[in-house]
């Protein structure tokens, strides 16, 4: 067999389906083939990863830049420096706002999780008098965006800040406490649907092993779920990170910031002039959110149920 | 180890449907009871409600002296194998095997003793290890069997635990289970829709029809006093045949008229039914299993023409033991609400009402030289009818 010929039918038996026609292809159309199946693929991953670099790079170089504008900046800064971080950690409190974004976001993931997860767990398998409705009650509260409410919110917080200080503004607890119920209903939903394609034979099993309910849920359920407590724990760490509407409203002493809000107040103070300084605070903030994906990665793939009844 | 005892038990479900009416069931202690029945017929009702997965209705559910209606699963000290197995995805082998004991916080070392012991005798060693997506369907069986074992429970629950498997491996788990459970001598509930599961791992076989249960007793008993005709129909294969006939004066005694031979009712018929000569001259259900007729042609002697009836073979099935020979009667189809639902049951097309009779199912002796299109004599053993009352379904008493 020529070499050619070898190329040939080994593209034949790597690409999906044409390996299974058994009938010899030629090679010029082995490579069309090629093109038509697999290659397109990194066409498009090429493309978007340009789109999606681009930003990025950006970014980065603004960050590198002692310049601090925008617009003079090409994309390798010709005196790259640290300057713009110095300035960053000498003359603004941003560690202090890093440290509060880091505790609210992780605070109202964790606990929102757990909260949701319930929440969906009874809703998969409990029978109870209003379970339809409240399913739909959850929803419906969720289609207005949270700020839409903020006039209320608001006025709620400035009683509370008052009775209880310690909850009120300008602390994190206070939008920890707001965030919680807001993403509790997307949450519920998604993780709901996923409970759903869990066998009810699987609860059935373990109750009848001798199982209570916690060790159910903790033991068998929560394990199984891993995926979608990832997904929604990442989403909800992510939007909370990079909120910046209502924890502006809330947080106004500069100690209590969030680095959204503190990032911004450098720009919007004297327009274009820190903007090295906040790209480098954004390229900061940035960092737990990758690591976080990264770490997640392997647990948001699918199909860990494989194999629990007959396949 | 326990008997289970159902008294008058109804199940009633939230939507309205009664899926159990008054089921009265006593399991022996140790014995392997099969309950079985068509597909809907609320078995797995009845199963659940005896491992506490589904409420009582009314009725008393006793498991030993105790009374279980309102108790949890955990306090009925009962193992369950469903249909599904429902293994625990995220566990090995051994984890799955030994959750039930790990929930009851067992000392460690006497878990992995006894996990050992169940893997040893499901032969599950090697894949103590392993999760329950590398098995294979045959292997997750027996883990699921293996979390039963275990326990070492007073009761066995399975819900048609074979039904995933194929021909060859249910066969060979029938086998393994009947002799595991003979092993430990656990009593058993066992669900099932095979009667052919119901035959050979029953100590006793209940049938259950639509919720009521239709006859309890030994495999055997069941197959030659059938209560009724849907328990004729469901337990045995070939199912047995069915007709319509007429009892009339023949001669000194009685006959059957069926289609156009007449049958004469001699001897031990007439002792075993004395309540036949009530019948004359009506319509009754005659039913005849496929080893009661034979081939005229392989007899010795010729046969009477009143012991036979006349066919034209349909189709012939050499098995090699024997001969299964397919024949159209000129008999009317027994129609009531039993037959229906046994012909729902297997799925049948109308092969009863096909062509201008009924279907007969008939075994010959392999000497039998019958082929397609031949005209036969066949002899039926008489003694062996079956005869029912064709509105009841019920059997000829006396
Ligand atoms: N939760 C429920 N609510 C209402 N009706 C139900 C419920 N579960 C089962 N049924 C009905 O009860 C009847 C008996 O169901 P069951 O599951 O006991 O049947 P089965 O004999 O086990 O059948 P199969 O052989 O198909 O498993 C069925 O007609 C079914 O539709
Ligand atoms: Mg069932």
């Amino acid at each position: 067999m020529s070499t050619e010929a070898m190329l040939a039918s080994e593209l034949r038996d790597t690409s999906h389906g044409s390996g299974q026609s058994g009938h010899v292809v030629r090679l010029g159309s082995a490579r069309g083939n090629w093109f038509r199946r697999v290659g397109w693929r990194h066409v498009v991953g090429v493309i978007a990863l340009f789109f999606a670099i681009f930003p990025i790079l950006f970014v980065v170089s603004a960050a590198f830049n002692p310049q601090g504008t925008l617009s003079s900046s090409t994309l390798i800064p010709r005196d790259a420096s640290f300057a713009n971080f110095d300035t960053l950690f000498s003359e603004t409190s941003f560690w202090r706002w890093f440290a509060n974004s880091l505790l609210i976001s992780l605070l109202s993931a964790a606990l929102s999780l757990f909260i949701s997860a319930a929440a969906a767990y009874a809703f998969s398998r409990y029978r109870f008098r209003g379970r339809r409705a409240g399913m739909l009650f959850i929803l419906l509260v969720q289609m207005f965006p949270q700020f839409l409410a903020i006039v209320a919110i608001y006025l709620i917080f400035v009683e509370i800040s008052e009775l209880y200080p310690a909850i009120g503004f300008n602390t994190p607890w206070s939008l920890i406490l707001l965030f919680l119920g807001g993403a509790l209903g997307v949450n519920t939903w998604l993780m709901k649907g996923f409970f759903d394609t869990i066998p009810k034979d699987l609860d059935e099993s373990a109750k009848v092993d001798g199982a209570t309910h916690a060790q159910i849920y903790f033991g068998i359920i929560l394990p199984l779920v891993t995926p979608i407590l990832a997904i929604t724990g990442l989403l909800s760490f992510i939007s909370t990170m990079s909120e910046f509407i209502i924890s502006s409203v809330f947080l106004t002493e500069d100690s209590a910031k969030t680095a959204a809000v503190g990032l911004y107040g450098l720009i919007s103070a004297q327009r274009n002039a820190n903007f090295g300084v906040f790209a480098a605070g954004a390229l900061i903030v940035a960092i737990p959110i990758v690591v976080l994906f990264q770490f997640l990665q392997r647990y948001i793939v699918g199909g860990i149920t494989a194999g629990a009844v007959k396949g | 180890m326990a008997t289970v005892t159902l008294d008058k038990v109804n199940k009633q479900y939230e939507n309205g449907y009664h899926a159990v009416h008054d089921l009265d069931l006593e399991i022996a202690d140790g014995e392997f009871l099969v309950l079985v029945g068509p597909s809907g017929c609320g078995k797995s009702t009845a199963l659940r409600m005896v491992a506490g997965l589904e409420d009582i209705s009314t009725g008393v559910m006793k498991i030993g002296d105790r009374v279980v209606n309102t108790l949890s699963p955990r306090e009925r000290d009962i193992a369950m194998v469903f249909q599904s197995y429902a293994l625990y995805p995220h566990m090995t082998v051994a984890e799955n095997i030994g959750y039930g004991l790990k929930i009851r916080r067992m000392d460690k070392t006497e878990i992995r003793r006894r996990v050992e012991r169940a893997a040893e005798m499901l032969e599950l060693g090697p894949m103590l290890d392993r999760k329950p997506k590398q098995l294979s369907g045959g292997q997750r069986q027996r883990v699921a069997m293996g979390r039963a074992i275990v326990r070492e429970p007073q009761v066995f629950l399975m819900d048609e635990p074979l039904s995933n498997l194929d021909a060859k491996l249910r066969v060979q788990m029938r086998a393994e289970i009947g002799q595991i459970q003979h092993d430990l001598n656990v009593t058993t509930l066992y669900v099932t829709h095979d009667q052919i599961e119901a035959m050979t791992m029953g100590d006793r076989v209940a049938v259950i029809k639509s919720g009521i249960l239709q006859q309890v007793g030994a495999p055997q008993y069941l197959y030659d006093n059938p209560a009724n005709l849907f328990v004729a129909g469901f337990i045995g294969s070939p199912p047995m045949n069915m007709g319509m006939g007429r009892i009339i004066r023949h001669g000194e005694g009685l006959g059957l008229r069926f289609g156009s031979r007449t049958l004469a009712l001699t001897g031990s018929v007439l002792t075993d039914h004395p309540s036949l000569g009530q019948w004359v001259d009506r319509p009754v259900a005659v039913g005849i299993r496929s080893e009661d007729m034979e081939d005229a042609g392989v007899l010795r002697e010729a046969a009477a023409p009143d012991s036979t009836l006349v066919a034209t073979v349909g189709l012939t099935e050499a098995l090699g033991s024997e001969i299964v020979v397919h024949f159209d009667l000129d008999v009317p189809p027994v129609e009531n609400e039993e037959t229906r639902a046994l012909a729902e049951d297997s799925g049948a097309d109308d092969t009863g009402l096909r062509s201008n009779g009924t279907r007969f199912v008939a075994s010959f002796a392999p000497r039998s030289r019958v082929r397609i299109g031949d005209q036969i004599e066949v002899v039926v053993d008489v003694a062996r009818l079956h005869f029912f009352d064709p509105d009841s379904g019920l059997t000829l008493k006396g």
